[in-house]
């Protein structure tokens, strides 16, 4: 048997070896790259319109579901949370507004100050999940590996909030398809490091935005469960996406209220 | 004199009817008695829990709001408050400070949104008097030892650990040393949690139990990332509890003069402010709130002022019942005892006498009548509760805020439902006793042939 010569087979390693490392570590500055990319593939300048339907898996307790409407303009933080149905819950919403969440129930006719982190409509969905993505703004990212999830290959990267970041999740373990780009999971943990809940991202769809004059890109699916209350899980499908410009008032509290009247 | 002995014989003579008023009287007595024995039982059962488990006599709680929306039920500085809280109250016997944590508890089978009150057990020899290990069965789907009671309030000196109530633990489906986790948001408003074990669980004391753990201080500090000197509130315990709300008002001058920034007097429980109130205000940074137990029990103060209610409403509903049998009944003595009453009158004994004559026949049914109503009416109160019988039903626990019959008979109570079926007794027997006075001697003669 032919023996390959030494001082070859160490460079080969030494090579092959070196490329494994240029490709497990990429910079900071390319991993807050990622994350903008990430961003900027769902971020668009103009307006954004989509109807979800909201189903929540609660232990010992009934299942409940909604539909939504949910309406963005990206360029002033804008965002309004409708919601359609069941009957009982039509014409409650959410309104965000500077930094600050508001919520109407039209059985009161009041508005509530509530927090970013507000379970919306009291499932294991947040704010976050149909706001635009600030990964890159509101966290500094840390490479863990490229790995495989399910037959898919990801990068795995760890993100840590920014001090004074309104965040409900101070960690966050990040999935990214490494053929798109996508989020493909998402693990948010508590300042314990606890893991809290998964979020799954089966299906991505894209638009054409005129506004950006590019695609937008928007989960179709959303697959929440949590981690701490076992066998709680909210499931988000979105559908009928819309970038068409939207009424000039409809950020509006009044609005808001005038779908109830 | 005469009058009186006429009346005595009067009521002897018609001994059926005086029996039957009289056992009116006294059911209706023992009743009200017993009544007010009960709303006497839940008004301590409320002072003792009130002021043990979520608050002192007099509390400084206070809210941080890092952002118009978050808010946390914190007091900053609190060696300091607790200073200012013995200058301005001399009377103060104790001064304490709790963590007031709000989150959820989680097992593997059930979830509880709770108070976490972080506590120091060297402080808390009151606390601790008033709860009592829970037997298994209260907690435990068939247990092998349904009377055994496990863990220790002491568990709680270790960092890491929790003590239920039994309705928490049920919930949660849980034992003591399992390991539960606590879940909340710090003051930055991040999700954070930690892990506990289950170190006591003790019995229930009604509707507190479902708004009420202790943890260790240092556990709730490190869910909430609260620096050193940080508290939740300061809880004040006077010599005289019904001093409550003027001390509040002068620990309110005290603190004003010293340049502390406080919320308006709101007489809720701080969890409703912190829930409700606190967020829809613009203001951030820190404030502080001084209350009254009653003001943080006030959600429980609406279940007595509705006994009371409920009471009164029974006892009067019976009292109109007894005005109407009285009334008849006197009417009906009247009329055949016109002949008694003409030869009074012809004898020489004035409209007043008559009058007096008959209201003094009610005055006697009900003081002897309701009076012995109201002494057995207590003794009954004062044996039930000895017996300290055991409810099961969740919503009259609610309602005693308590697990076990607690009646308290107070001698002021009996005396005022003795006076008051006393008087109803008179006002039913004043009409037809005026209808007698105004009999003329002729007349009666004449209805007597």
């Amino acid at each position: 048997m032919k023996s390959t010569p030494l001082p070859l087979a160490l460079a080969l390693v030494a090579s092959l070896t070196a490329t494994t490392v240029a490709r497990a570590a990429p910079t900071d500055a390319d991993l807050v790259q990622m994350l903008k990319v990430v961003d900027d593939r769902q971020q668009n300048n103009g307006d954004y319109r989509s109807t979800a339907y909201l189903e929540q898996k609660e232990r010992g307790k009934e299942d409940t579901a909604f539909e939504v409407s949910f309406f963005r303009r990206d360029a002033d933080d804008k965002l309004m949370i409708l919601f359609l149905k069941p009957k009982a819950e039509a014409g409650k919403g959410y309104l965000r507004l500077d930094k600050n969440l508001f919520f109407y129930d039209p059985t009161v006719g009041k508005w509530e100050r509530r927090t970013e982190r507000e379970r919306i409509g009291g499932t294991g969905s947040n704010r976050q999940d149909f706001d635009e993505s600030r990964l890159s703004v509101e966290y500094t990212p840390k490479f863990v590996g490229d790995e495989k999830l399910g037959k898919m290959d990801v990068t795995h990267l760890t993100l840590t909030a920014k001090d004074g970041v309104d965040v409900a999740y101070p960690s966050v373990d990040l999935f990214l398809d490494k053929a798109t780009g996508n989020v493909l999971k998402r693990q948010d943990k508590a300042l314990s490091g606890k893991l809290l809940r998964t979020t799954y991202y089966p299906k991505w769809s894209k638009l054409f935005s005129e506004s950006k004059k590019a695609d937008v890109y928007f989960p179709a699916e959303i697959r929440i469960f949590d981690e701490v209350e076992k066998g709680n899980s909210t499931l988000i499908v979105i559908k009928e996406t819309d970038l068409r410009p939207l009424d000039a008032n409809l950020f509006t509290k009044a609005w808001l209220e005038s779908k109830s009247r | 004199m005469i009058t009186l002995r006429i009346a005595l014989n009067n009521l002897l003579a018609s001994r059926r009817r005086t029996l039957f008023l009289g056992a009116a009287l006294f059911f209706v007595t023992m009743l009200f008695v017993l009544l007010l024995a009960l709303t006497a039982g839940v008004t301590d059962n409320l002072i003792r829990g009130a002021t043990n488990i979520s608050s002192g006599h007099v509390n400084i709680g206070g809210y941080y709001k890092s952002t118009p929306s978050d808010s946390q039920t914190v007091v900053l500085n609190v060696s300091q408050l607790k200073k200012e809280a013995k200058e301005a109250l001399p009377d103060a016997e104790r001064v304490i400070d709790r963590l007031r944590g709000w989150g959820k508890v989680i097992s593997d089978k059930g979830t509880v949104q709770t108070g976490l009150n972080g506590i120091d057990l060297d402080d808390e020899g009151a606390l601790l008097a008033l709860l009592a290990l829970a037997p298994a069965k209260d907690y435990i789907e068939n247990p092998s030892n349904p009377e055994e009671t496990k863990g220790s309030l002491d568990a709680l000196k270790k960092p890491g650990t929790i003590m239920l109530f039994a309705t928490q633990a049920k919930r949660l489906k849980v034992d003591v040393g399992d390991v539960v986790t606590l879940r909340t948001e710090t003051l930055k408003g991040q999700s954070n949690t930690a892990e506990a074990t289950v170190g006591a669980v003790v019995r229930d004391l009604g509707l507190l139990s479902s708004f009420a753990s202790f943890v260790p201080k240092k556990t709730v500090a490190e869910l909430y990332q609260f620096k050193p000197d940080v508290s939740g509130a300061v809880q004040i315990y006077l010599k005289d509890i019904k001093r409550s709300e003027a001390a509040m008002n002068e620990l309110r001058a005290h603190l004003e003069k010293k340049g502390y920034a406080q919320l308006e007097h709101d007489g809720q429980p701080f969890f409703i402010k912190l829930l409700q109130t606190v967020p829809n205000e613009e203001w951030t940074g820190a404030k502080l709130d001084v209350t009254t137990w009653e003001d943080e029990a006030s959600f429980l103060v609406q279940i007595i002022t509705g006994l009371r209610a409920v009471s009164v409403f029974l006892v009067m509903l019976l009292a109109v019942v007894i005005v109407i049998g009285i009334t008849n009944t006197m009417t009906i003595a009247v009329r055949e005892r016109t002949r008694e009453i003409g030869t009074l009158r012809a004898i020489g004994m004035n409209r007043g006498g008559i009058l007096a004559l008959f209201l003094l026949e009610s005055l006697f049914l009900g003081v002897l009548a309701a009076g012995a109503g109201g002494l057995v009416g207590g003794a009954v109160a004062a044996g039930i509760d000895a017996g300290a019988v055991k409810v099961d039903v969740d919503a009259i626990r609610v309602v005693l805020l308590s697990n076990t019959l607690h009646l308290v008979p107070r001698i002021v109570d009996i005396v005022i439902a003795v006076v008051s079926l006393t008087a109803v007794s008179m006002i039913a027997a004043f009409f037809p006793a005026l209808r007698a006075a105004r009999i003329t001697p002729v007349t009666a003669m004449q209805s007597a042939d």
